[in-house]
């Protein structure tokens, strides 16, 4: 039967699979772009030590850091954004793996400039522990990425932990 | 003409009622589209271990990076969730789960996981969404890590959702297509 209804169907159908064909092929079109081309990470280290204080009896840091990195080399046709994070982690003696997220920026796809380039920047959240920690202890900064793509696969990048800086916190409250 | 194709409907359906063999057949056919959507759905939720594997954003505390309407594609077969993933979770006594990002992981020795999130558009973290008194989520209450996305596509869920007497007119008239369609 050729009713128009059949043959509207049809072609809902068909353009629907098309699309579905295409957003595939989009997806798997640029798997594997990120072995080759890595973000240049130039700098990422703590600047100055705000603040060290007891706020109710958990610990909370405050601090600036120094962040360079140029990520222009991580985008590609499907990627709409990049979400660009800094996380202080750290080992305390109730928990063995703290990983706090203290910076983050988004690096959409449309904004032409695509350097991070920070000189004593405030950290846009605080660094707080679970409990009364965080004197004394050793934390890491690195620096990770999130590919969030137009249509397809979200993948993550990591700076590789053997470039990432490292800086104590006092003993003492300041 | 609208009226003539319904009067072509209503002729196909009675002659199918008259054919009670061809009536069955289609039926079964009906019968198949609907069990093997639900075969698909069962599938990837056994794949992902996750009890809802694509999941439509409902709202744009995600943005820019997922818009009302998007959906995303779960997987909860993962160990651990990490920092900075995107994860959709559920609130006790509460129906609709959440997407949001990780802010913060912290984990003891047996692997037992507290987590804090926040959307990407939203100015502060998610306390005051969780359950009162709750300061952290736990790794039961992700229903999954997002791995991949596809846009516009939960448009229709959100209408049908919107519009309920949309989804019988349009469940309606699928099921006609099959039963009166004869190249089955």
């Amino acid at each position: 039967m050729h009713t128009v209804w059949v043959r509207l169907n049809a072609v809902v159908f068909f353009g629907l699979t098309v699309l579905l064909g295409l957003s595939c092929l989009a997806a798997i079109s640029k798997i594997g772009h990120s072995y080759s081309n890595q973000p240049v990470i130039h700098t990422l280290e703590v600047r100055d030590l705000k603040s060290l204080k007891s706020h109710g009896g958990v610990d909370r840091a405050l601090f600036s850091f120094d962040l360079h990195a140029d990520f222009a080399p991580t985008f590609h046709w499907n990627i709409k954004q990049i979400f660009v994070y800094v996380i202080a982690s750290y080992e305390t003696e109730q928990k063995k793996v703290n990983k706090v997220v203290v910076h983050d920026k988004i690096i959409e796809a449309t904004n032409p400039d695509k350097v991070l380039n920070y000189k004593g920047t405030f950290v846009k959240y605080a660094l707080v522990d679970q409990g009364d920690d965080l004197r004394g202890k050793d934390i890491t900064l690195q620096l990770l990425w999130d590919h969030m793509p137009i249509t397809g696969l979200l993948y993550m990048g990591e700076q590789p932990l053997s470039e990432a800086s490292t800086f104590t916190l006092p003993e003492e409250y300041q | 003409m609208i009226k003539d194709m319904i009067d072509k409907q209503v002729l196909e359906l009675k002659k199918l009622w008259a054919n009670k063999r061809q009536l069955l057949f289609q039926l079964l056919n009906l019968a198949m589209i609907v069990f093997s959507a639900l075969m698909i759905w069962k599938g990837l939720m056994f794949l992902t271990k996750s009890e809802s594997p694509v999941v439509v954003v409902l709202s744009g505390s995600m943005e820019p990076a997922f818009q009302r309407g998007d959906i995303l594609f779960l997987n909860n077969a993962v160990e651990q969730v990490g920092v900075g993933d995107v994860v959709v979770f559920k609130i006790k006594d509460r129906d609709i789960p959440i997407v949001h990002r990780i802010l913060k992981v912290h984990e003891d020795e047996n692997g037992k996981v507290e987590l804090l999130t926040k959307g990407d558009n939203n100015r502060v973290d998610d306390r005051g969404l969780y359950a009162p008194g709750q300061l952290w989520l736990e790794r039961e209450d992700i229903l999954g890590k997002a791995v991949g996305t596809l846009r516009y596509v939960g448009m229709v869920t959100i209408a049908l959702n919107d519009y309920p007497v949309l989804k019988y007119v349009l469940v309606g008239m699928m099921g006609l297509f099959v039963l009166t369609s004869k190249e089955g």
